[in-house]
């Protein structure tokens, strides 16, 4: 991966004032700092803000890196940009694999010049680490901050637990957690992966991820805790006899017993049939019935509705 | 019956000092600052929790990244604990409405 510019870093010009450059690294941390932003990638961004400013903010590495651009390190002072310049062109032309022609002049003479390239440099051992820049060594190794992640279910998901694979972003790159999900969790509940989050500084303890659960909007379903609601349309003659009712609930099929006389808005309870809870009981779920009726009645269903309007007295809107 | 003794995990303060490899005058500030809970017992001696290590690395984090003073510090961590607390209520709201609000 190239060296991302530390200009563009900061969103700024190269003729950027220093002014503008504090201000620019100013508004990023806040953005970024791990203790503000506990997204796993905002340790990344944070900690190149932190490179761009630490090389821009001071105005001779500044030039330094204007002159040499990302491998401004390794040249050693009193180099001329202009020969610099021309030795990468040299490299550029073909002259891999023939001793890198300059900087073998020895002791005392000339440079030294390699092929290393930005991507080889290991900021924080240049840098100490996210936190030990310039101007910045205060304290020792400070331990990493913990992050934050989550983790979207499926309602079914979360009532049968599991392996489930994570690929999150983080300062090394792309990072695949298998993690096991244990049976029941609930919306916002959390899963701690051990030393997996904010690397330390200077070799110290790395913070812990946290994968917040976040159960997924469903079709059907609407979750409260543990409890499990969903919509039971019924016939207006099932609503007034009662009947068995085959339903799905998260953990498969069941029988709903509908009452003889239940209305719409009535909630059914199935007992221990909602998320699991491993530490107790279950949770349950709620069939709200909904009474329907058919669009267009057949000549059949309209005569027996009929019929049924005539004899019955029954009167919803009567004030008891 | 037959009663467990129940230990308090809680450091004193020089293995707390150490632990965050700082000089006990700086976590004796600290405490005095109100940055960092300690619990003292009857001999006046203090007594810090683990919770405070991963705080004392907040402290340092934030100083180190903001140049924040202690007085500043202070309040920065009370409001970002509160953001953190809104946020989660947010979110539980939201889970349970099944609703995005845009309160």
């Amino acid at each position: 991966m190239a060296a991302r510019d530390f200009y563009e870093i900061l969103g700024v010009s190269r003729s950027a004032s220093q002014d503008e450059i504090q201000r620019a690294y100013r508004k990023l941390a806040r953005k970024y700092h791990p203790d503000v932003n506990k997204d796993p990638e905002a340790e990344e961004r944070f900690k190149e803000t932190s490179e761009a400013y630490d090389v821009l903010s001071d105005p001779d590495t500044r030039k330094r890196y204007d002159a040499f651009g990302a491998d401004f390190r390794q040249v050693p002072e009193g180099v001329d940009p202009q020969t610099w310049r021309r030795a990468r062109e040299y490299e550029g032309a073909g002259a891999r694999g023939a001793g890198t022609g300059f900087g073998d002049s020895g002791p005392g003479g000339g440079f030294r010049y390699t092929s290393t390239s930005a991507d080889d440099i290991d900021f924080d051992d240049l840098l100490g680490g996210i936190f030990g820049g310039r101007g910045r060594r205060e304290w020792g190794p400070i331990p990493g901050a913990d992050q934050e992640a989550e983790l979207a279910l499926t309602v079914e998901e979360a009532y049968r637990g599991g392996k489930r694979s994570v690929t999150l972003g983080g300062a090394g790159g792309e990072r695949r957690f298998d993690v096991n999900i244990p049976a029941g969790v609930v919306d916002g509940q959390r899963i701690r992966l051990a030393g997996q989050g904010g690397r330390g500084s200077s070799g110290a303890n790395a913070g812990d991820l946290y994968l917040r659960v976040r159960i997924k909007l469903h079709p059907r379903y609407r979750v409260d805790g543990r409890d499990v609601s969903f919509t039971l349309p019924l016939t207006p003659w099932e609503a007034a006899l009662g009947a068995s009712i085959p339903v799905e609930t998260p953990g498969g099929q069941s029988t709903i017993k509908v009452p003889a006389g239940t209305s719409s808005g009535r909630r059914l309870r199935l007992r221990g049939q909602g998320l699991p809870n491993p530490r107790g009981a279950s949770g349950d779920a709620f069939a709200e019935v909904q009474i329907m009726v058919p669009t267009k009645l057949t000549k059949e269903e309209k005569r027996l509705f009929e019929q049924l309007a005539g004899t019955s007295k029954f009167d919803p809107r009567k004030r008891r | 019956m037959r009663y467990v003794l129940a230990r308090p995990v809680q450091v004193d303060l020089e293995t707390f000092a150490r632990g965050v490899r700082m000089h006990p005058d700086m976590v004796l500030r600290l405490v005095s600052l109100g940055l960092i809970d300690s619990e003292q017992d009857s001999s006046g001696a203090l007594w810090f929790a683990p919770s405070q290590f991963a705080q004392v690395a907040r402290i340092q984090r934030l100083r180190a990244g903001f140049s924040l003073n202690y007085a500043a510090l202070g309040l920065v961590l009370d409001l970002l604990d509160r953001v953190s607390a809104l946020e989660a209520a947010a979110r539980s709201r939201q889970g349970r409405t099944g609703v995005s609000t845009w309160t």
